[in-house]
């Protein structure tokens, strides 16, 4: 069953096509990454599909409802939620802080409740900084939570953005490059944490470079090459398939194609 | 056609005082573009041009040239020794203690002046006869003649200085990426001093302009001046040269259109109603690129 | 005993008392004080109210204002008209003045939040200058010549305690779903969106109580002078309000009430250095962002740095006691 689907999808820049008619369809609980080499335009699927940029032509949508011109805003309580390619937290606010933010979009506090901090504003309070403190023990941070965002180290505040992300109880979590400057265990620990994750019953859609990653834990990969989806299919079926090497794992490295 | 001369009247006046803001607008722009700082006390640095201006203009043998360079030489010494002192150690810091300590440097400079010089408006002498020409039906003074000159002047030799001179080519790579310039061997402080006094030159200019032609000189002229220049920057296009100068000009061209229209009252308003519109229409300004922001 | 602090009504109770005591220890003192430095508490009261509010802006949300000078001019006109011309009791007009100030807030914030950093600086400094251009020429506010003949209504009592009561609610705001939102913003727009917060709306918000703060604050300084001009509220006004926020320790609450109390009484201390008052006053700011560039009391955690005070001194006591 389809969860997220992009129909047709088209971006442009001026005049680079960043995303090209991209059809691509998110299921129910399954781990997808989307792989390619760098400006492929991995990343800018991710800020379509939250509403950052609006395509060009094409239709998002979530169980059906549609996902274009509703404001990024709009998008977490819906049920996406994502982290950033390059870290982006909220670094002079301490771990707990970061992660209640990330519960925002679940809670119905106002201006009258923060200034009268009735009975029930407290109660939300209370179940909020239990959630938060979950999702920090769930990517193993509980220990740092009086921390400064800002002081954590790289791969804790990778973890940090997931629970950040994690703590609205999203439908789909999109994760761009989580492993990205981590060193081997973290990265082996990362693998874990999101297939636990996944075992929670939230579907993973994930931008990932390291080759071993992704073979490890995806179940579907679809590769896009200069804004254009060029195959999809098992991590068995890509690997073969002829045009995916010639786009770039034939060179046995990644090709940086930053186009301007 | 009598509107027609009037208008043609008003451009004349408008450009002279829009001269006078463009020179001013152009410091801000250039530090601005350089190390992303808003030098809150360029209004001041003005103020002080236009008082060695009028000092040098008292003693006997200074004719209008000799003043002009000597208030302009001054307020480029003292452009360089404000950055040195009160900027510098704060570069690194957030852009909001750099404004604070701009405002501390002109409060600074402002009080100075009134302890030194007083608070009163003092007359400017005269440093050479002003005559009226009559052109058609309108008329043009050589005040007029002389800032608009003086301002034209500066601003082209400002953009051959930035086109085609090895420092102008080093600015212009600070203002694109301070990191990969410095990297490619550019004196980063000593860029940005040049900019510092070459943009508070300009103000310097200017304020010895204002002061002729305005034949009034005061400790705070500096606050509504530097501010309607500023306005004038962001109104351009913060950060560009050519922009400055459109913005300087537009701002100078309203308030006078502003008085022409029987609005004196709120000739200070307009520069700022003008500045708004503009923004909340074009936020980066008329010559202002937009910001790319890539996620 | 814990459960019991954390039952509602014995907190507004508590509440209560902190404002009973205050104004009670603040009438005290204001019976001992000479008038001289009277005036320099209530102003310091004032300005405080007034700095809290911006800090909300500024330093918790982020949002550079050089137009706060604005939204307290417009609090002092008001108040002063509802007093003056229609009899409102004093603490109403206070309230009217706060009102009116934030309805403009409201207005001025949904066009030009829009715009960012400088930018939106730019626009609220241009904002200030034409309100304040506008109450020059304008029949109701006596234009340049100024409002004459407020009451002299504003004690030292009244100014601590509504002080005292911004103080708690922004303390109340900075740990609620609302402040934690506004932080967010300040930190990083992008992912503060990205999480589900409606920036418009907090920005908008933040505006509206910040506004309101500078409109309160007017309006006992109109209570407090009796005579209000426009060039009271002009740009350098706006300056020493942010100066206050800034030298503080922008988003830090005690750092703003620590920034009242130096900076109202700065130029007081400084008087009798006579004309050279100012050229110091100038002189400390940039010395004080030179060696101090995040505040006085930036990047410091209160809480944080009095419970390590606390376990230093335990720790101490138990070394004595082996
Ligand atoms: N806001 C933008 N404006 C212009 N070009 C953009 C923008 N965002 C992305 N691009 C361009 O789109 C292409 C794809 O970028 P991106 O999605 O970041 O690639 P990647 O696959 O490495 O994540 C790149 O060439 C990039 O320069
Ligand atoms: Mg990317």
């Amino acid at each position: 069953m389809s969860l997220l689907t992009l129909d047709n999808v088209t971006i442009r820049f001026g005049g680079l096509t960043a995303v090209d008619t991209v059809n691509l369809e998110v299921k129910q609980g399954e781990i997808l990454a989307l792989i390619g080499p760098n400006g492929a335009g991995k990343s800018t699927v991710f800020n379509l599909i939250t509403s950052i940029y609006q395509p060009t032509e094409g239709k998002i949508s979530l169980d059906g409802k549609a996902l274009t011109g509703i404001p990024t805003h709009k998008i977490a309580d819906m049920g996406i939620t994502r982290t950033f390619q390059t870290i982006r937290l909220f670094p002079e606010l301490s771990v707990l802080d970061n992660v209640k933010i990330g519960a925002h979009c679940r809670g119905k506090a106002g201006l009258l409740q923060a200034f009268t901090r009735l009975p029930s504003m407290k109660r939300e309070e209370a179940e909020m900084e239990e959630n938060a403190i979950k999702a920090l023990e769930f990517l193993d941070l509980d220990a740092k939570k009086e921390d400064m965002a800002k002081n954590l180290s790289y791969g804790e505040q990778r973890r940090l953005e997931i629970a950040r992300a994690l703590v609205s109880k999203p439908k789909i979590l999109l994760l761009d490059e989580p492993a990205a400057g981590m060193n081997p265990q973290e990265k082996v620990v990362l693998m874990e944490m999101i297939r636990r994750i996944r075992d929670t019953g939230i579907t993973i859609f994930l931008v990932e470079h390291d080759m071993k990653l992704v073979m490890g834990i995806s179940e579907r990969i679809a590769v896009l090459d200069y804004g254009k989806l060029i195959a999809e299919g098992t991590p068995l079926e890509v690997r073969s398939n002829k045009a995916v090497i010639e786009a770039y794992l034939g060179s046995g490295k990644f090709k940086s194609r930053i186009r301007r | 056609m009598p509107i027609l001369n009037n208008l043609m009247q008003q451009l004349v006046n408008g450009l002279a005082l829009g001269g006078i803001y463009a020179l001013i607008a152009l410091g801000y722009t250039m530090v601005y573009g350089i190390i992303g700082m808003i030098n809150f006390a360029y209004g001041e640095i003005f103020m002080f041009g236009a008082y060695a201006g009028l000092v040098l203009a008292l003693t006997n043998y200074v004719n209008v040239y000799t003043a002009l360079l000597g208030a302009t030489l001054i307020t480029m010494i003292l452009g360089v020794v404000i950055e040195r002192v009160a900027y510098k150690p704060i570069r690194r810091s957030s852009r909001l203690s750099a404004l604070i300590s701009a405002i501390g440097v002109s409060i600074f400079l402002s009080s100075f002046m009134v302890r030194v010089k007083g608070p009163n408006t003092r007359g400017f002498p005269t440093l050479f006869e002003n005559r009226i020409f009559e052109i058609g039906n309108f008329q043009i003074t050589i005040y007029q003649i002389v800032i608009i000159g003086v301002a034209g002047l500066m601003m082209l030799g400002l953009h051959l200085f930035v086109t085609y001179t090895k420092m102008g080519r080093a600015m212009r790579a600070c203002a694109q990426d301070k990191d990969a310039a410095s990297l490619m061997g550019v004196n980063i402080d000593r860029v940005i001093s040049v900019t510092f006094a070459i943009g508070s030159g300009l103000a310097g200019t200017a304020g010895v302009l204002a002061g002729i032609y305005f034949n009034a000189v005061q400790p705070y002229m500096g606050l509504l001046a530097g501010l309607k220049a500023f306005a004038a920057a962001v109104l351009g296009g913060i950060g560009s040269i050519p922009g400055a100068m459109i913005g300087g000009i537009v701002i100078g061209l309203t308030e006078i259109l502003g008085i022409t229209v029987n609005l004196s009252e709120y000739k200070d308003a307009f520069a700022f109603a003008i500045l708004i519109l503009v923004l909340l229409f074009k936020p980066s300004g008329i010559m202002g690129r937009k910001a790319n922001k890539k996620v | 005993m814990k459960k019991l602090l954390d039952n509602w009504l014995v907190q507004f109770l508590l509440f209560l008392c902190v404002l009973g005591l205050t104004a009670f220890i603040t009438d005290a003192i204001g019976d001992v004080l000479p008038p001289y430095l009277l005036m320099i508490g209530l102003f310091i009261g004032i300005n405080l109210i007034m700095a809290l509010g911006l800090n909300l802006i500024t330093g918790v949300t982020g949002q550079l204002s050089l137009g706060h000078a604005a939204f307290m001019s417009i609090g002092a006109y008001a108040s002063a008209i509802a007093t003056v011309n229609y009899h409102v009791p004093f603490l109403g007009g206070v309230l009217i003045g706060g009102l009116v100030a934030c309805l403009f807030g409201i207005v001025i914030g949904f066009p030009t939040l829009r715009l960012t950093g400088d930018y939106l600086a730019i626009a609220t400094l241009g904002f200030a200058e034409i309100v304040r251009v506008q109450f020059t020429n304008m029949k109701i506010t006596n234009g340049a010549i100024g409002f004459l003949g407020i009451q002299g209504s504003t004690t030292f009592p009244i100014v601590m305690t509504i002080a005292v009561i911004t103080i708690i609610l922004m303390v109340w705001l900075e740990n609620s779903r609302n402040g934690r939102a506004m932080l967010a913003i300040r930190e990083d727009e992008i992912a503060s969106s990205a999480v589900g917060i409606n920036t418009t709306l907090y920005k908008i918000q933040a505006f509206a109580i910040g506004a309101f703060c500078a409109g309160v604050g007017g309006a006992l300084f109109a209570h407090t002078t009796t005579f209000i001009q426009p060039t009271d509220f002009g740009f350098m006004k706006s300056v020493d309000i942010l100066s206050i926020v800034v030298l503080g320790g922008l988003g830090s609450i005690p750092g703003t009430v620590i920034g009242a109390i130096v900076l109202t009484a700065a130029p007081e201390i400084l008087r009798p250095l006579a004309n050279y008052r100012m050229m110091v006053y100038g002189v400390l700011l940039v010395i004080i962002m030179i060696f101090r560039p995040y505040g006085l009391l930036g990047g410091v955690n209160l809480r944080k740095a009095v419970r390590r005070a606390f376990m230093l001194t335990k720790k101490k006591q138990a070394g004595r006691e082996e």
